[in-house]
């Protein structure tokens, strides 16, 4: 329950909730105050000062213990001489504070020059630059000249994990980085070392470890909460510059906890997923896997169909795959957890269709381990969670499938065909680096291991060793080439947005599918 | 509705005099004669012999691309993009990379353009590139563009642009 108290902000009456961070109450009142340690998220250590504020406390009367007033009957206000950190000012009934006023900007000038003293200004090679707090503040309360006249300290850039690099001459000391380790991710792996004007931030593998480089799964994390261009993202170094970027707010595709994201695209290209606007609302956090998986939508993709590995056209394709569809008495689908819910329901109304045809129709989507294991609501850590499909929840309330593993792995072996919907696209739904490891994929090695390409089309995002084996490949879109729904693992409806543009003709899985289905129904014409 | 037609402008009326046209044919005459003699006679030609003769400049003339290196012979740019961005006619391309260790003493930063190619096709000439630029690296005062018979040719490269050791400084113009 929110519980409102009355203070008043540079003269002017805010409604506030008492329970909130005086940053935060003012920020929903339009106010905003400028910050850099503090993050709504992680706990106020007030350490950077440009938050400064200055607080007063209404003058009471001796005698009448009343509110002293002035001629005119205004309520005569005390001002404290020193001022305070707004961040770490807990919001009291009827306190006065001023955010505006001369005093408190000459304040702001002051620390931001404090702040810079050691900072190179180096904003045209920083990748931070364009979302950097220490840029915009500086232009907005700092100064325009220094009158540090002294050498400025010079530590060279140092890589502190796998995907992190430390810049320590931009650092502002804001702590941020190292409580964000401590609480939010759980391991307390960076500290501050030496003092005063050598005060770095370090690396410091916790108790027992042997790692030499910082290695968790929220790297990206940290250098977005990094509120200057201290640390910073090894893989997209120098790739872009943030004010290129069209952004869309969408979800992402990485795991079953769908997060919600802002997409950074260039060139039809998603460089990576920031978090989402809003972010009290919709989340602070992204993972690493998540947030850089995003140009493996860009590379490797499947843009033609394939008839035992060579290419070849959709009006050659489909008449021969509608035969074998013919030919066939039983069908085996295979997957399908990475499609949105109305691919699903459109290939669930085919399957009915087929089945009331005579056909014998079973779809499988439980095609990894895990998933026989049941480890749905596994996490790997804070975020991430074992199953990284984005909906195989739908799936789970619309299909039953077999009873075992053995059950599936004989129906594989009787299918007279089998369409694979989207499970050897390698890398965007394994995150595989290397191109070849598909081979070593669980399901690749089982229709390796019973033969059962020559009986096999895929429909795939990827063009790999499965699309060179099977019978058939067809290429399908990936995830943000369409806007679709999706189910994540709590059962919440989340819609994704288009953010790529499709190559010309592709299709989603659906509606390939209902193509397919077109030629077979034409056929069965032709046969009357 | 009657309009209203209105005579905006009156019919020179010409003098006596001018109706026999001599005074004109003369003064134009005189002018022709004038310039034979100058250049004739006294030899102050108006034209040159382009490209073997060449005009001196104005210092603020903008031609062909040049990315400047500092004192030490450092290149300027630092592949900021800046000038790509604010380029009207999407003339500029550059990628980015890391200067490693060995390199250090060719940049200032740690950041340079492993490509920059100027495509002198697209270019108009605003100069827009050399006010965006924070570090004083790219300048259009490389003289006058020379037309070539291949569109590739016509594409400058980072070698074409970058003067020798102890070119000229920031801001200075030919
Ligand atoms: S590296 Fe960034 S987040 Fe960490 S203390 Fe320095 S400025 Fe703050
Ligand atoms: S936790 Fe899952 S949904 Fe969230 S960013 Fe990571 S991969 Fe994407
Ligand atoms: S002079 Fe103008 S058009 Fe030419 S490269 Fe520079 S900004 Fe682009
Ligand atoms: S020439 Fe100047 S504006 Fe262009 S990339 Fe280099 S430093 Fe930036
Ligand atoms: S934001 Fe208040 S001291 Fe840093």
């Amino acid at each position: 329950m929110p519980s409102m108290v009355e203070i008043f902000v540079d003269g002017l009456k805010l409604q506030v909730d008492e329970k909130k961070n005086l940053i935060d109450a003012l920020k929903e009142k339009g106010i905003h105050v400028p910050h850099f340690c503090y993050h709504p998220a992680l706990e106020v250590v007030g350490m950077c000062r440009i938050c400064l504020i200055e607080v007063g406390s209404v003058k009471i009367d001796p005698q009448t213990k009343e509110p002293a007033r002035d001629d005119k009957g205004q309520v005569i206000v005390q001002w404290n001489p020193k001022f305070q950190a707004a961040c770490n000012t807990p919001i009291t009934a009827g306190m006065h504070i001023r955010v505006a006023s001369e005093k408190v900007k000459k304040a702001r000038e002051g620390v931001m020059e404090f702040l810079l003293i050691n900072h190179p200004l180096d904003c045209p090679v920083c990748d931070k630059a364009g979302e950097c707090s220490l840029q915009d503040y500086s232009f907005a309360v700092g100064n325009e000249t220094t009158r540090y006249r002294e050498v400025k300290r010079n530590i060279p850039q140092e890589k502190i994990g796998t995907n992190l690099l430390i810049n320590h001459n931009r650092c502002i000391l804001c702590y941020r980085c190292v409580r964000f380790d401590r609480d939010i991710v759980g391991i307390h792996d960076l500290e501050m070392q030496a003092r005063g004007n050598d005060t770095v931030i370090a690396y410091t593998p916790p108790p027992g470890s042997r790692d030499t480089l910082l290695n968790h799964n929220y790297q990206g994390a940290l250098a977005d909460i990094c509120p200057v261009g201290a640390l910073l993202n090894e893989n997209t170094l120098f790739r872009s510059r943030v004010w290129w970027y069209q952004q869309n707010q969408s979800i992402c595709h990485g795991c079953s906890t769908l997060c919600r994201v802002t997409t950074n695209v260039k060139n039809n290209e998603i460089y990576r997923y920031m978090p989402p606007e809003e972010p009290e609302k919709n989340g602070f956090f992204i993972c690493d896997k998540g947030r850089f998986s995003t140009t493996d939508f860009s590379r490797d993709r499947l843009l033609t169909y394939l008839i035992k590995g060579h290419g070849s056209k959709s009006r050659d394709v489909l008449p021969q795959l509608a035969d074998l569809f013919h030919q066939a008495h039983s069908l085996l689908l295979v997957g399908g957890t990475t499609e949105s819910c109305e691919d699903i329901d459109r290939i669930l109304s085919l399957v009915q269709k087929w089945q009331a045809k005579g056909k014998q129709v079973n779809w499988e989507y439980r095609t990894q381990p895990y998933m026989w294991r049941g480890e749905w609501d596994k996490k790997v850590d804070f975020l991430l969670m074992v199953d990284q499909r984005p909906n195989s929840n739908y799936l789970r309330q619309k299909i039953s499938g077999f009873t075992s593993q053995e059950k599936w792995q004989e129906a594989l072996q009787e299918a007279d065909l089998i369409i694979v919907i989207n499970e050897f696209a390698a890398p965007y739904s394994y995150r595989i680096e290397n191109y070849a490891d598909i081979e070593k994929l669980y399901l690749f090695k089982l229709f390796e291991e019973k033969s059962l390409w020559s009986k096999t089309v895929l429909l795939n995002t990827h063009a790999n060793a499965a699309t060179a084996k099977a019978l058939a490949s067809l290429p399908i879109m990936v995830f943000p080439e369409k806007a679709g729904t999706y189910i994540d693992k709590e059962g919440v409806a989340k819609k994704s947005a288009q953010s790529l543009t499709p190559a010309q003709g592709l299709l989603s899985s659906g509606q390939i599918l209902a193509k397919w289905n077109d030629y077979v129904e034409q056929d069965s014409l032709a046969y009357v | 509705m009657a309009t209203k037609i209105v005579q905006v402008h009156q019919k020179y009326a010409w003098k006596w005099w001018q109706k026999f046209y001599f005074m004109s044919i003369t003064a134009g005459l005189l002018v022709t004669l004038k310039h034979f003699l100058k250049s004739a006679i006294l030899r102050r030609q108006v034209t040159v012999r382009y490209p073997e003769e060449k005009r001196p400049l104005s210092s603020r003339f903008r031609g062909l691309h040049r990315l400047k290196k500092d004192e030490e012979g450092r290149l300027r740019c630092t592949a900021c993009y800046c000038c790509q961005w604010v380029c009207p006619a999407d003339a500029i391309h550059i990628e980015a990379a890391a200067v490693t260790a060995e390199e250090q003493h060719l940049y200032r930063e740690d950041k340079y353009p492993k490509v920059f190619q100027v495509d002198l096709l697209r270019c108009i000439f605003c100069g827009l590139c050399e006010e965006a630029c924070p570090k004083g690296a790219i300048y259009l005062d490389g003289g006058i563009p020379m037309p070539d018979d291949s569109r590739d040719r016509l594409i400058l490269n980072k070698e074409d642009m970058i003067e020798s050791v102890g070119g000229k400084l920031i801001g200075e113009r030919v």
